[in-house]
C-alpha cells in the first residue's frame, strides 16, 4: 500500500523517496556548476533545497504584455542581457530566495520563494505577479489565484510566494509518457523545475539535463 | 444518524466573544472604545472584522492608515488560519472575552500574509479544500465539480446562516467508496505554539493495512507521541479541536468527516496543560 521509489506506468507524481534522490543528483550536478544550491535537512528525514539569486528589478505590468514566443536559450540570453545594462542601485536589485519543498498531499516537488530589495523591503504580489516572464503569463493571466500567491513556508511558517502544485501531474504527463516510451530516464525535480523556474525568474542551465547518472527515476 | 448532523450545526455555530483594542501607540484624534463582537470558530479574522476596521477607522488619522492586522499578548495572529484554531492555540485556558490587539501600522510582513481583498481569502480557503481533496480523493471530487460549485462554498462560508447552502456541496466531498472505509488520506494538521514548525502534516490513512479503524489516539502516536501520556503519569497535554477534547478512542474517519473545518482539514492544537 505504501508508495515506493517505482513510477507507476499511470501516474505522474513523484514519492518523498525519490524526492530526496532527485534532489541529491541535483546537487551534486549543482556543485559541479557552482550553481549555488544547498540542502536543508528538516526533523523527520524532510529537507529541502534552496537557492538566493541576486536579479535587476523587472517590472511589466500584467495587463500590458503581448505574448511572443521566444525559445529557452534566447531568454537566458535576454536574462544575461539585462544583467550587464543595468545599474546595480539598491532598489534596483531584487534578491530571490527560491526553496524547493516535497509536498505529500500532491505528491510533486513545490517552489516557494522569497523576493526583497536590498535594503530588505519584501515585494509585494502584485510587483512579484509584474515580474513574470512574459511567456511565462498564460495561466498566470487566466488564473492568477491559483497560480502565484503568498503562503505560509510550512516548515520555517515565514510569509513565501509559492507556485500552486495543483497542475504540476497534468504538464509533466507528457513529458514523462514520451521519455517512458523512448526508455529514457530523467530527473524528475530537473525536468519540473526547468518548466516552473524561469516563470519566476529562476534558470535551469541545460547541462542538468544531459548529465547521465544513476539516481533518475 | 441524527446526532451526528447536530455536531454538524455546532461546529459552524461556535462562537468566540472577542473584545477588541486599539493598540495604545496608534495616534487618535480621541480614545478609542473598545469593540466588541462574537466571532464565528470557523471563519477567518480578516473576513469579519469589517466592523471592526470601521469603528477603529473613525478615531485613527487617515494618514496613519495602513492594513488592518491583529495581535494577541505580542503575538502577531496569522489571519489565515480560522479563528477557533487561533483562540485554541493562544488563548484557550483564560477568561473570555478574548482580548486582540488591533494595529493599522508596522505591518509585520515577516509574520503573516497580506490580505489585500476578500479573493484574497477565497483563493486561500479554496486552495485549502483543493488540497484537502488532493488528499481524500486524489482530487477527483473537487475537480469534477463547476466553479458555480466551488463559488456556493465560499458563499456559505461568508454568511453564517448559509449551513444547508455549504453542506449540499461540501457532503460531496465528505463521501468515499464504502469498500474503502474511509478517505485515502486524512487531510489535518496539528499545531503547537512551542515548536518551531508552524505545523505538522503528513499523510495517514483512516484504516490500517489489517482493516482496523485507526483512531484519533492513533494518530497522535505516530504524530505526536508525547501527548500520550503514561496512566500514572499526569497529563502534559491537552489535545483540543474546536475548544473540545475528543476521546483517544474516536475513530479519525469520524473526526474527519464531522469535526472538520470548512476548509476539509482537521485542525488540532495541542497546549500545554493548565499548571493547577
Amino acid at each position: 500500500m505504501s508508495d515506493d521509489g517505482v513510477l507507476d506506468p499511470g501516474h505522474f507524481h513523484l514519492d518523498e523517496k525519490s524526492f530526496r534522490f532527485c534532489c541529491q543528483s541535483f546537487l551534486q550536478h549543482s556543485d559541479l556548476l557552482s550553481d549555488g544550491w544547498s540542502w536543508t535537512e528538516v526533523k523527520g528525514s524532510e529537507g529541502f533545497m534552496k537557492k538566493t539569486v541576486l536579479r535587476p528589478r523587472r517590472n511589466s505590468p500584467l495587463k500590458t504584455e503581448a505574448l511572443d514566443f521566444m525559445t529557452e536559450e534566447e531568454k537566458v540570453e535576454e536574462e544575461e542581457e539585462e544583467d550587464a545594462q543595468v545599474e546595480c542601485e539598491k532598489q534596483d536589485v531584487v534578491v530571490y530566495e527560491y526553496h524547493v519543498l516535497y509536498s505529500s498531499s500532491y505528491q510533486v516537488p513545490v517552489l516557494y520563494f522569497t523576493a526583497s530589495t536590498l535594503d530588505g523591503r519584501l515585494l509585494s504580489l502584485e510587483e512579484v505577479w509584474n515580474s513574470v516572464h512574459p511567456d511565462c503569463r498564460t495561466q498566470l493571466l487566466n488564473e492568477p489565484w491559483n497560480t502565484l500567491t503568498q503562503q505560509e513556508h510550512p516548515v520555517l511558517g515565514q510569509p513565501f510566494f509559492m507556485l500552486h502544485p495543483c497542475r504540476t501531474e497534468e504538464f509533466m504527463q507528457p513529458i514523462l509518457e514520451t521519455a517512458r516510451r523512448e526508455k529514457r530516464r530523467i530527473n524528475y525535480v530537473v525536468t519540473w523545475l526547468s518548466v516552473v523556474g524561469p516563470m519566476v525568474r529562476l534558470v535551469v542551465p541545460v547541462s542538468y539535463c544531459t548529465v547521465p547518472d544513476q539516481n533518475r527515476v | 444518524m441524527a446526532d451526528d448532523k447536530d455536531v454538524l450545526r455546532d461546529v459552524w455555530f461556535g462562537r468566540i466573544p472577542t473584545c477588541f483594542t486599539l493598540y495604545p501607540d496608534e495616534v487618535t484624534e480621541r480614545e478609542a472604545e473598545p469593540f466588541y463582537l462574537l466571532l464565528p470558530r470557523v471563519s477567518y479574522l480578516t473576513l469579519v472584522t469589517d466592523k471592526v476596521k470601521k469603528h477603529f477607522l473613525k478615531v485613527v488619522k487617515t494618514e496613519d492608515v495602513g492594513e488592518m492586522w491583529f495581535e494577541y499578548e505580542g503575538t502577531p495572529l496569522k489571519w489565515h488560519y480560522p479563528i477557533g484554531v487561533l483562540f485554541d492555540l493562544h488563548a484557550s485556558n483564560t477568561a473570555l472575552p478574548w482580548s486582540v490587539t488591533v494595529h493599522f501600522k508596522a505591518f509585520p510582513e515577516r509574520d503573516i500574509l497580506h490580505c489585500s481583498s476578500s479573493s484574497v481569502i477565497e483563493a486561500h480557503f479554496m486552495s485549502s479544500i483543493k488540497e484537502a481533496d488532493a488528499l481524500k480523493h486524489k482530487g477527483q471530487v473537487i475537480n469534477d465539480m463547476q466553479k458555480k460549485d466551488h463559488k456556493q462554498l465560499w458563499m456559505g462560508l461568508q454568511n453564517a446562516d448559509k449551513f444547508d447552502q455549504f453542506w449540499a456541496m461540501n457532503r460531496k466531498l465528505m463521501e468515499y467508496p464504502t469498500e474503502e472505509g474511509g478517505f485515502r488520506y486524512i487531510p489535518f494538521r496539528i499545531y503547537q505554539t512551542m515548536s518551531d514548525r508552524p505545523f505538522i502534516q503528513k499523510l495517514f490513512r483512516p484504516v490500517s493495512p489489517e482493516g482496523h479503524v485507526l483512531t484519533l489516539g492513533d494518530l497522535l502516536k505516530e504524530m505526536f507521541p508525547a501527548a500520550i501520556c503514561q496512566d500514572d503519569e499526569p497529563k502534559k497535554y491537552q489535545v483540543v479541536i474546536h475548544g473540545i477534547e475528543p476521546l483517544f478512542e474516536t475513530p479519525i474517519q469520524w473526526l474527519s468527516e464531522h469535526l472538520s473545518h470548512p476548509d476539509n482539514f482537521l485542525h488540532i492544537c495541542i497546549i500545554p496543560s493548565p499548571s493547577d
